[in-house]
């Protein structure tokens, strides 16, 4: 009994004693893991020299730049960088114009981008999977200053095909396409999922593609029809990649494609109310004024409304669903 | 493990040797070329000129393949002169803005260049990126204050001081309607009867009613409007057309132009030339240089702010002979002399010695003809006394340098004259240039910083209205009131005030 009890009082000190040495096991850690951590360092001293030390250059933005002075000596000069972003009704109308759209963007190509990728996921022939998988993907690669050219054969006003070719069909007197703002958000909606969608299509595609088919065949077992296969396995299936996609879109949500609200409308001016977004906005305004503190006020500003809205929607969609959320 | 661990370690501290190495040289060569770079500022006499190497920036515009031989004889030159070598560095003036604005912002080898109130003069010296030259033209620019003086030179200044040198060229322009000659006489049209719009309005029915097919009138170019290039026969548009001066023998007073009558009567004009069909329907997406509209047949007529001998280069651009009707005399402003100027960077290590590569600029003619046509008997020959000409087999399709750019480099007068300009071409133009009308406001020049919200703002406003506007496409009736109610509530009226504000201390100043 007594030795029992002595053996069991050693072995209660040989544990403790191991705690006491286990006690540091952030230096343990260290020690065992030393040569990953020694393969993280160029990785992070890269991250910190090209991500994080350009932050110091926010500053800017809040700065009065006098080369002759030098960045760090130039005046402080609090929000005035900002002012002329919110200076006239111009401010409401790009801001209106930014977040609308590409709402739009984001919502439109979604739904085309998933219903292309189940369409072509269901083509099970190789060489027309391959042939319309490029198709589909063409758009993309094309750059926006051809794609401007592309919408002006359709919609320029005396020669356009729309206005020589369709209109007539239908008996419509020809349009005026490029100094009628109000035609313009479905224009651009609609050269925009032209352009995008296809590209989001291929990632949905590969998501697609990667679900086990015995999911399929135990739903044709249990009588699923194509629609219910479509809606109860694919879609919460891919649900991870959709929310990826989606939050990581909304994060770029004040920012637009310069070139499509540019170039799209070849710089017209009469169609400005319906196609000047921030991006626009401030090129139009520092084209010739060339201020850097003004355009570091306007990115830093379109990143900290990105941001918040990441932040934000990451927290409606983790309330939800803890596994589909980036962070 | 331990081995591995061991090998791991022995591969990552290579790896970051290596780099370390590569940091180390890329860090030395600058502070090489530093030292080497740096002499002392008292140094005067070419004698004592350590070597240095200017680089220079320049609007990349022609044929320039062969710039490297150009540029291996403009050193043997400068050497013996300045004891200095010259590196040209020739930038595409669609990357212009952009290359500029970076290479100014850093602190990249830099001395001498091409600026203008259209590439952010302005900015520029208000910024401290340009060198006041105030002292270094007292002391090495004897040459440039012969030939660019007085008022002239004080286009070039931002708050009473002067941080860049206009080129010699033509420094005033009359405006007026360039127009294809056949058909001028195919309807023996009175080309020194047209004397005002209303003239040319008369001129226009005529080709509506006769060339099906063909536009009567077009702006200079694409982003231009059919008023933008006449405006000028107008006002003093003070640099950037926000507040200008009405007529050049009036007062100081600055206005906003959009609301004078003056405006809205040229507007209207140009909504009568829609209506009418004289400006063509979709002019408002036109990409197409009007010349090439011209050659291609589909346009009779373009206006243009001109100088003399204007109209047989554009011929060349055409490809048919034009003619030109004159509705103003020459009028000289601010902007067109500081249209183009050479600035000295603050990036420069050696400033005194850029101003005496900018001086013989403006007095040595064999440097200039070497910049301006290249190296004789290979790029050029000489036709007569001071004409010059392609060599035999030469054309300007296959010029190796050819680079149409000698408005650009110092005093053009001093160069030789291409074959079909006339052999007085300079005598012509010196007369232009002192005949001219001077705005009263010559010698001004606007510095936006404390504005720039306003300017900004203003901006957006103008890209909206103005060459809808101007080109006809938008009706007067609704949206110039609209357009003045948005300009009011962008802040034109404190840009207006703010430019009267300087103008008064620069006419107190200049007394």
């Amino acid at each position: 009994m007594e030795t029992t009890a002595s053996a069991a009082a050693a072995k209660q000190v040989e544990r403790s004693r191991e705690a006491r040495k286990a006690r540091s096991p952030v230096l343990k850690k260290l020690k065992r893991f030393a040569p990953l951590f020694i393969m993280i360092i160029p990785g992070v001293i890269y991250l910190f020299i090209n991500n994080y030390l350009p932050m110091l250059g926010l500053m800017i933005a809040f700065k009065d730049v006098n080369f002759a002075k030098g960045i760090l000596a130039s005046d402080w000069i609090g929000f005035k960088n900002f002012e002329y972003l919110f200076k006239t009704e111009d401010a409401w109308i790009i801001t209106r114009n930014t977040l609308l759209y590409n709402i739009t963007f984001i919502i439109l190509n979604l739904i085309i981008a998933v219903g292309i990728a189940i369409l072509l996921n269901e083509v099970k022939k190789k060489v027309a999977a391959r042939f319309y998988q490029s198709i589909v993907l063409i758009p993309y690669l094309i750059s926006m200053v051809i794609v401007g050219y592309l919408a002006l054969a359709m919609l320029s006003g005396e020669t356009g095909f729309i206005n020589k070719q369709i209109l007539p069909m239908l008996g419509i007197d020809p349009v005026s396409w490029y100094s009628e703002p109000k035609h313009w958000p479905v224009i651009l909606v609609i050269v925009n999922i032209w352009k995008n969608a296809g590209y989001l299509c291929i990632i949905y595609l590969a998501a697609i593609i990667g679900i086990d088919p015995e999911y399929y065949e135990a739903a044709t077992i249990d009588g699923a029809g194509k629609w219910r296969q479509i809606t109860h396995i694919m879609i919460p299936l891919i649900m991870p990649v959709i929310t990826i996609m989606t939050l990581l879109q909304i994060g770029r949500i004040f920012y637009s494609d310069f070139g499509l609200f540019y170039q799209v409308p070849l710089n017209t001016g009469e169609l400005l109310s319906t196609t000047n977004v921030v991006d626009t906005y401030v090129y139009r305004a520092l084209i010739n004024l060339g201020d850097i503190g003004m355009s570091s006020a306007a990115g830093l500003y379109q990143s900290i409304v990105g941001f918040v809205l990441v932040l934000l929607s990451n927290y409606v969609v983790s309330k939800r669903n803890r596994d589909n959320a980036l962070f | 493990m331990n081995k591995r661990t061991n090998g791991m370690i022995a591969v990552l501290l290579a790896v970051i040797l290596v780099l370390a190495a590569c940091g180390g040289n890329s860090e030395g060569q600058p502070s090489n070329a530093g030292s080497t770079g740096n002499t002392d500022g008292a140094a005067g006499q070419t004698a004592e000129l350590k070597p240095y190497e200017l680089t220079v920036a320049f609007l990349s515009i022609g044929q320039i393949k062969d710039l490297p031989e150009v540029q291996a004889e403009v050193n043997k030159i400068t050497q013996a002169k300045i004891n200095a070598t010259v590196k040209f560095l020739p930038i595409d003036i669609g990357a212009w803005q952009q290359q500029m604005n970076l290479m100014l912002a850093g602190n990249e080898p830099l001395d001498i260049l091409v600026t203008s109130t259209g590439l952010n003069f302005g900015t520029q010296a208000a910024k401290g990126q340009l060198v006041e030259l105030d002292e270094l033209l007292e002391k090495y620019g004897a040459d440039i204050q012969k030939v660019v003086g007085g008022d002239v030179i004080k286009a070039g200044s931002s708050g009473g001081k002067i941080y860049a040198v206009p080129s010699v060229r033509d420094w005033a322009a009359d405006y007026g309607l360039v127009m294809r000659k056949d058909i001028v006489d195919k309807y023996q049209i009175d080309v020194d009867a047209i004397k005002s719009l209303d003239d040319m309005t008369a001129v226009f029915q005529t080709i509506k009613d006769n060339e099906p097919g063909m536009a009567a009138v077009l702006p200079e170019g694409p982003s231009f409007s059919v008023i933008q290039s006449i405006v000028g026969s107008v006002i003093d548009p003070l640099g950037d057309e926000n507040g200008v001066l009405v007529g050049f023998d009036g007062e100081l007073k600055v206005v906003n132009w959009y609301e004078t009558p003056e405006y809205a009567s040229l507007v209207k004009k140009a909504r009568d030339w829609y209506n009418a069909g004289f400006i063509p329907k979709d002019i408002s997406t036109n990409q197409t240089t009007s010349e090439q509209l011209i050659k291609a047949n589909k346009a009779f007529a373009f206006m243009a702010h001109m100088k003399p001998g204007y109209e047989s280069k554009e011929s060349l651009l055409a490809g048919t002979p034009l003619v030109a009707a004159r509705i103003s005399p020459a009028i000289s402003t601010t902007s067109s002399i500081a249209n183009i100027m050479f600035g000295i960077a603050r990036n420069s290590k050696d400033p005194e010695r850029a101003m005496m590569f900018l001086n013989l600029l403006y007095s040595d003619a064999e440097l200039v003809n070497l910049i301006d046509y290249g190296i004789k008997g290979k790029h050029y020959e000489v036709k007569e006394g001071n004409i010059i000409g392609f060599p035999a087999g030469v054309d300007s399709s296959n010029a190796t340098y050819n680079p149409t750019h000698g408005w650009m480099w110092g005093n053009q007068l001093l160069s030789h004259i291409w074959e079909g300009d006339s052999a007085d071409l300079w005598t012509k133009l010196d007369e232009f240039n002192n005949s001219a009308v001077k705005s009263k406001a010559l010698g001004f020049s606007f510095t936006a910083d404390p504005v720039k919200t306003e300017v900004a703002a203003v901006q957006n406003v103008k890209d909206q209205f103005k060459i809808g506007l101007e080109n006809g496409t938008l009706d007067p009736e609704s949206y110039l009131p609209e357009y003045i109610a948005k300009l009011k509530s962008a802040g034109m009226d404190k840009i207006v005030a703010e430019k009267q504000k300087q103008l008064d201390e620069w006419a107190a100043a200049n007394k």
